[in-house]
């Protein structure tokens, strides 16, 4: 079981180690994003939660740098990271998985983590690899095709995997339960359970199943249509009325 | 390294620096097709890592060679430098004019390759038109050839005949390394999943910008040295299409994947177009060399050399 | 000055009309097959050099040419999508050098049938003066531009209302939701090759008719055509015209104030000037991944 004996969500050694304020992302005319603050601290376990088309993996792009916010700050350890671009944020300490895992194609599953590790960090430590690889049960796959030879549950292993091998200070996790089955999401929820004091993260994650935020998060965050209408803790937020409201829509209201 | 292959490497080595001198060493004629022949390589093998390494397919060498032509010749002639260091600056020149064409690394497939096409255009005019520097249309004349180093003459067709190949494997040795490097093995993942390496932190357009560097380079480095082979320049040759059209049927033909391959595949196509295609259709024999790049781009795309290799590599497996 | 100015507008202008032609062709084709078929200047240049071998051994006006060219000229662009349609691996850019090759083989055969001595008509009807106003033009450049637009309109109005037409459009947006509709992607294709081949028939015959030719030119037509696509986007008949005209102008305008050496340079310049400023093109929406 996780160890909450920190109180709140500051923490000394911590501090806010990602901190949005006012992140805003429109495309066209659609406001996918509008004022969003949030922050996590570095050892924090928060979740994001939200109905479908809510803006969660628009945020998710925005943190890692995939889409430029319209507005707004977001700030990495007190650092403004809006300008840098996403393969310095993957440096600075920013690691992302993806909800249909884009493995590295052509490469082996320890290729692909050689290659993370040694770009996302700068050097190379094979020992590290190799432990890393056991943590995501991949060790049985190093040398296979990551993009031709693996299986669902092991192409989302190989996404965290990824990302932990480039030494990751924040962690964004996006559905990586989605489409297992259950044996396959049990030992992924050990695995994520274990993650952030194993390898010492903040970890943002998004997920829809409410158990598996329960288990994991001291904290979560609620979006409805690109604004953030909650954050507390599990039990504050799952009994707030707005955010039964977003889920079972204004006709059971 | 696999047993078989380091000795075909150690036997082809041995071939090209020992049993080829001795047997046609004086013999100008085998030589020159020699020289031509491995000058295409070194323009064949630059663009096949191009492709490879840096998953770009190019219409436009001709605009390094060129430029690499040129500038070694211009330093050589009106500056006083000496021929070795011209050369390496016309490498240098390519690199410069590959600066130009960074913008277009981020068009994909055929507007990268057209794009850069139309600066092989841009340069050859302006080589024409620029007179004052380069002779224009005239062209310039007398360019000094390679002299004597360690009491041996490396203007003669032998001495050519050897430093264009110590040259081409130098390259090959440079693209060997290079694909086994980490930059190597990332760039191998770029082809298909580029967001996926940036996302851990590659800098992919960095990446492929010094791939372009590497292959201009490499491709000016030997339009140089052309230059100071036939000591003889002009924009139409020096930019002319077949600097674009003899490396890529050579790179296919050999297998544009392997690093030998492109050099293999110079070797024979140059040969059996100037020994054969040359004899039976001496103003259109390229219509051969374009049949035979339409034929192998439908049935073996990998190129003639990979299918022979095919039964060797099915026992290695079995 | 302004008087050269205006004729270089207006020769410019009558030039657009035969790039359209050429440039729509090589459109068609990557709309529907994402497909660049390099060889597609070669196409253009047959029909011209066919119009020679109509003028020179027959004495009859290079306009007779152009039903011969049609059968010609189709016929190749209908090969061509043959072998484009063998390559089985990496299809966009083996296709590329493939009809690259094809590109070589054609001006090669061209280089070997009539030889390298630059070609354009003798017939004194064509280039005899037809003035409107202070503007003076050949009347074969008057000529072909009216056929130009006639084609253009009939193209416009045959792709927005047949069925052909339509099918065409649906192919070149969404391959798999066509198929779905019961539309067969290679029919399409195959029509958008034997259109490319018409529009290539009268540009090459229009070419020879008011300009000069010779069988290294095929490439540069190619990458005109390239350039006009570009500058308009894939995406309008009359952004590709008004695309066409604004090459046409801007190489006129060269050759008047600057030296017709540089015409090329210019229209070199144009293109990536808009590939770097402009990506999606002048007037429409040009497809480029990443």
């Amino acid at each position: 079981m996780l160890d909450f004996g920190r109180a709140g969500t500051l923490d000394p050694g911590g501090a806010s180690m990602l901190k949005l304020e006012g992140v805003s992302v429109r495309f066209g005319g659609l406001s996918a994003l509008s004022d969003v603050t949030l922050s996590v601290g570095s050892h924090e376990v928060v979740g994001l939660v939200g109905p479908n088309g809510a803006g969660k993996t628009t945020l998710f792009n925005a943190i890692s740098g995939l889409v430029k916010p319209t507005g707004g700050r977001i700030l990495f350890n007190e650092v403004d990271v809006m300008r840098t671009p996403l393969y310095r944020r993957a440096r600075l300490g920013i690691g992302r998985t993806f909800q249909i895992p884009q493995p590295m194609h052509e490469l082996s599953v320890r290729e692909n983590l050689l290659v993370a590790q040694r770009f996302g960090t700068g050097q190379v430590d094979r020992t590290r690899l190799d432990e890393i690889l056991d943590f995501t049960g991949l060790a049985g796959k190093a040398g296979c095709d990551a993009a031709t030879e693996l299986a669902l549950t092991e192409l989302k292993a190989l996404e965290v995997a990824k990302a932990l091998a480039t030494q990751p200070k924040l962690l964004l996790l996006d559905e990586v339960l989605a489409g297992l089955e259950t044996h396959g999401k049990r030992r992924f929820m050990t695995m994520l359970k274990e993650l952030h004091t194993a390898f010492s993260v903040g970890i943002l994650i998004i997920e829809h199943d409410i158990e598996t935020i329960n288990a994991l998060c001291e904290r979560v965050a609620v979006l409805n249509f690109g604004k953030l209408i909650a954050d507390g803790t599990p039990a504050q937020v799952f009994a707030d009325p707005a955010v039964i409201e977003s889920y079972t829509g204004a006709a059971h209201a | 390294m696999k047993t078989g292959h380091s000795g075909a490497l150690l036997g082809l080595l041995v071939l090209a620096y020992g049993v080829v001198p001795m047997l046609w060493g004086h013999d100008p004629y085998v030589m020159s097709l020699l020289v031509a022949a491995l000058i295409i390589g070194g323009v064949a093998l630059p663009w096949a890592l191009l492709g490879n390494l840096g998953g770009m397919v190019s219409f436009g060498h001709s605009a390094f060679f060129g430029v690499g032509a040129y500038t070694s010749a211009i330093l050589s002639m009106k500056c006083a430098v000496p021929v070795s260091a011209a050369i390496v600056l016309g490498g240098v020149g390519a690199w410069l004019a590959s600066l130009v064409m960074l913008p277009v690394l981020r068009l994909k497939g055929p507007y990268f390759a057209l794009a850069i096409l139309a600066y092989a255009r841009i340069f050859e005019i302006i080589a024409t038109e620029w007179s004052g520097l380069t002779g224009g249309s005239g062209g310039i004349s007398s360019i000094p050839t390679v002299p004597v180093a360690f009491g041996f003459d490396f203007g003669s067709k032998l001495g050519s005949y050897l430093l264009i190949l110590t040259i081409v494997l130098l390259f090959a040795c440079a693209y060997w390394a290079l694909r086994r490097s980490h930059y190597g093995i990332a760039l191998r993942a770029m082809r298909e999943s580029e967001d996926a390496t940036r996302v851990v932190g590659v800098n992919s357009t960095l990446l492929k910008s010094m791939m372009l560097f590497v292959s201009a380079f490499m491709t000016g480095i030997v339009g140089a040295f052309n230059a100071h082979y036939i000591n003889f320049l002009e924009p139409d040759y020096a930019f002319n299409g077949v600097w674009v059209m003899l490396p890529i049927v050579a790179a296919i033909f050999g297998g544009y994947r392997t690093i030998v391959g492109p050099l293999i595949g110079a070797v024979v196509v140059y040969l059996v177009d100037q020994l054969i295609f040359k004899s039976l259709l001496p103003s259109g024999h390229q219509l051969v060399l374009g049949a035979l790049l339409v034929a192998m781009i439908i049935f073996s795309p990998r190129g003639l050399l990979t299918l022979a290799q095919r039964p060797f590599r099915r026992r290695q497996h079995a | 000055m302004t008087e050269l100015i205006s004729q270089a507008l207006y020769s410019g202008l009558l030039q657009g009309g035969s790039y359209a032609l050429i440039a729509l062709g090589l459109a068609l084709v990557f709309g529907t097959m994402r497909v660049i078929n390099l060889a597609h200047g070669e196409l253009v240049l047959l029909a011209a050099y066919i119009a020679y071998t109509v003028e020179s051994s027959y004495g009859l006006n290079p306009i007779f040419a152009i039903p011969v060219a049609l059968v010609i000229v189709c016929l190749t662009s209908v090969a061509v999508y043959f072998l484009v349609g063998m390559v089985k691996v990496d299809r966009e850019l083996n296709s590329l050098i493939l009809t690259y090759g094809i590109g070589i083989m054609l001006s090669n055969a061209m280089l070997l049938i009539w030889k390298a001595d630059v070609r354009s008509s003798s017939s004194s009807w064509f280039q005899e003066a037809f003035v409107v106003g202070p503007l003076f033009s050949m009347r074969s450049e008057l000529l072909f531009f009216a056929i130009s637009v006639v084609i253009l309109v009939a193209l416009w109005w045959w792709l927005s209302r047949s069925w052909y037409g339509r099918a065409l459009r649906a192919v070149s947006s969404n391959r798999d939701a066509a198929k779905l509709m019961g539309i067969a992607p290679a029919y399409t294709e195959l029509v958008s090759f034997v259109v490319a081949g018409v529009l290539a028939s009268f540009a090459g015959v229009a070419l020879y008719s008011y300009g000069v030719i010779q069988p290294a030119y095929g490439n540069v037509l190619t990458v005109k055509a390239f350039i006009i696509t570009v500058l308009a986007g894939v995406g309008s008949i009359p952004g590709v015209l008004l695309g066409a005209i604004l090459l046409g102008v801007a190489e006129a305008l060269t050759v008047t104030l600057a030296s017709s050496a540089l015409q090329e340079l210019v229209g070199m310049m144009l293109f990536l000037l808009v590939l770097f400023v402009m990506p999606s093109g002048l007037f429409g929406a040009v497809r480029r991944r990443g």
